[in-house]
């Protein structure tokens, strides 16, 4: 009896921990949609210090493609992340002969280079288009364009900025320029959140890589026509369900007038889902189904 | 059960997203300030093409006006659900939007240019609808709930700017009606197109 009881235990152990190696799978780093997921490839290097032979920044989602040496057999030699800090190599690394190296602790790396290293930066440039299918607005990559960035390029040794520069720290890189390389930083913060903020008061607007992500939508023509320079409001119709009626003269006396808007920054999937003929069915709120006839029974 | 299937979700190191759209219906013309703060934010996000920073700012500053004019909140409503996939969680809120939206008409205004930005008294019966979606991560008790309370509103409404303060904040929808001074939201357009409000 006990041993039928440990055989199912231990079959149902072996199921469940296959379960949670079996569930990761790797995204193809297509570049068609800059809001693809990040590739969380369990394959990929997960701990340990690296030497990088080269690095890539994709400013479509803000992703680092390191490529290392050195990685054990079976691991490939490209290292992937969003999570990223920076910190120069100090004189006397540089003296005893280190080069840019990277440490990895699983999805968040630091990578230390000198002062001379060059990012490769993948400048996506980006159109909103809308989904001729579904209506909705998308941010489309148009092409791409190759430049490079020099973090730590002019950094003077021996002041009191520069100590701050051996800390690993995250960085946003500064504006593109085509031609020429970029040197320098837009950004940088202990969070990367807090080198964000840093950008977005050095520059008014986020870095691409946040900017990429969001995808406006709006009801009703908010801002007055006056007003009107490029902004997002006259394709916003789209997402209004009265588009195809006929000017306001005509007006429906089952509803009012409103307006919206929204923004995400969530990555829509790119399997295709069942369309839902039902509304979904809250797990929590003021009444669990959305009842037409008023009276909902509130379930806990 | 529910736990027992959250629990591993975690264990295989999902992120938890919460849905949660918050319906709130204030009555009285003393209410038409409102309007002209929630214009604002609607043009500011325009303008900022989007920018979640931006439109959580003026969420947070919709909110805090909201909680300012408890006094004139007059039925209620909240609905939401708990997701483990991004996916999902961004079609969800795709859906939402898309269901607030088709509670009014949305007309292009005319030309705002003339009209001085004093507010017109609305009548005595005024109705404004405030419809709020986020999307965020973690756990956020306060809105997982019944908001068809005062207390539980005001604890709602705090929750949401907190969360705009800690950043966790990941989808925000902001729709109203009527669109502006002059329009008028009668109370059987009221009960039609948002009947799951409850009375506080």
């Amino acid at each position: 009896m006990l041993r039928k009881f440990i055989i199912v235990l231990m079959s149902l152990s072996l199921c469940w921990t296959t379960l949670a190696c079996g569930s990761s799978s790797t995204t193809t780093t297509s570049n068609q949609t800059p809001t693809q997921t990040v590739s969380r490839n369990r394959t990929q290097a997960n701990v340990g210090e690296y030497p990088v032979q080269q690095a890539e920044y994709n400013d479509a989602n803000g992703e680092y493609s390191l490529m290392l040496l050195n990685t054990p057999p079976g691991t490939p030699p490209v290292y992937r992340t969003t999570n990223l800090q920076m910190a120069r190599l100090t004189d006397e690394q540089i003296q005893a002969g280190k080069g840019t190296y990277a440490q990895i602790q699983g999805d968040q790396a630091t990578l230390y280079l000198t002062e001379d290293f060059k990012i490769q930066y993948v400048h996506n440039v980006t159109e909103t288009r809308t989904d001729p299918s579904t209506g909705q607005q998308q941010v489309v990559v148009v092409r791409q364009q190759s430049s490079f960035w020099q973090p730590f390029a002019g950094a003077f040794v021996g002041s009191a900025i520069a100590n701050t520069l051996f800390a690993p720290r995250y960085y946003v890189p500064p504006a593109y320029q085509p031609g020429g390389v970029l040197t320098g930083y837009g950004g940088y913060g202990n969070t990367y959140n807090s080198a964000v903020s840093d950008y977005r008061s050095r520059y008014n607007s986020p870095p691409p890589a946040v900017k990429n992500r969001q995808v406006l939508r709006t009801t009703g023509n908010i801002a007055s026509p006056s007003n009107n320079r490029n902004t997002r409001s006259t394709s916003g119709n789209i997402a209004s369900p009265s588009n195809n009626r006929t000017p306001s003269t005509s007006r429906d006396a089952s509803r009012s007038t409103g307006s919206g808007v929204g923004s995400s920054d969530l990555q829509r999937s790119n399997q295709t889902r069942p369309s839902r003929t039902q509304k979904r069915t809250p797990s929590f709120g003021s009444g669990r189904s959305r009842s037409r006839s008023g009276g909902s029974r509130r379930r806990r | 059960m529910a736990t027992l299937g959250n629990r591993f979700n975690q264990f295989l190191g999902k992120t938890r997203f919460v849905v949660s759209r918050v319906l709130l219906h204030l009555g009285g013309a003393e209410v038409s300030p409102l309007l002209g703060v929630l214009n604002q934010v609607a043009r500011n996000t325009i303008e900022a093409e989007g920018d979640l920073e931006v439109l959580g700012e003026g969420l947070v500053e919709i909110c805090q006006n909201l909680l300012q004019y408890d006094v004139y909140w007059q039925s209620a409503s909240n609905e939401g659900d708990v997701l483990w996939d991004e996916g999902e969680t961004a079609d969800y809120v795709e859906e939402l939007f898309t269901d607030s939206a088709q509670r009014y008409l949305s007309q292009p205004l005319e030309d705002l240019a003339d009209t001085p930005d004093v507010p017109l008294s609305l009548s005595p019966t005024a109705n404004l609808v405030v419809m709020i979606t986020i999307a965020c991560e973690g756990e956020v008790p306060a809105l997982e709930t019944d908001l068809a309370s005062t207390e539980a509103m005001q604890e709602g409404l705090k929750a949401i700017i907190n969360l705009h303060y800690q950043n966790r904040l990941r989808a925000i929808q902001i729709h109203y009606s009527p669109a502006r001074f002059g329009d008028e939201l009668t109370s059987d357009q009221l009960l039609q197109n948002f009947p799951e409000l409850i009375p506080l």
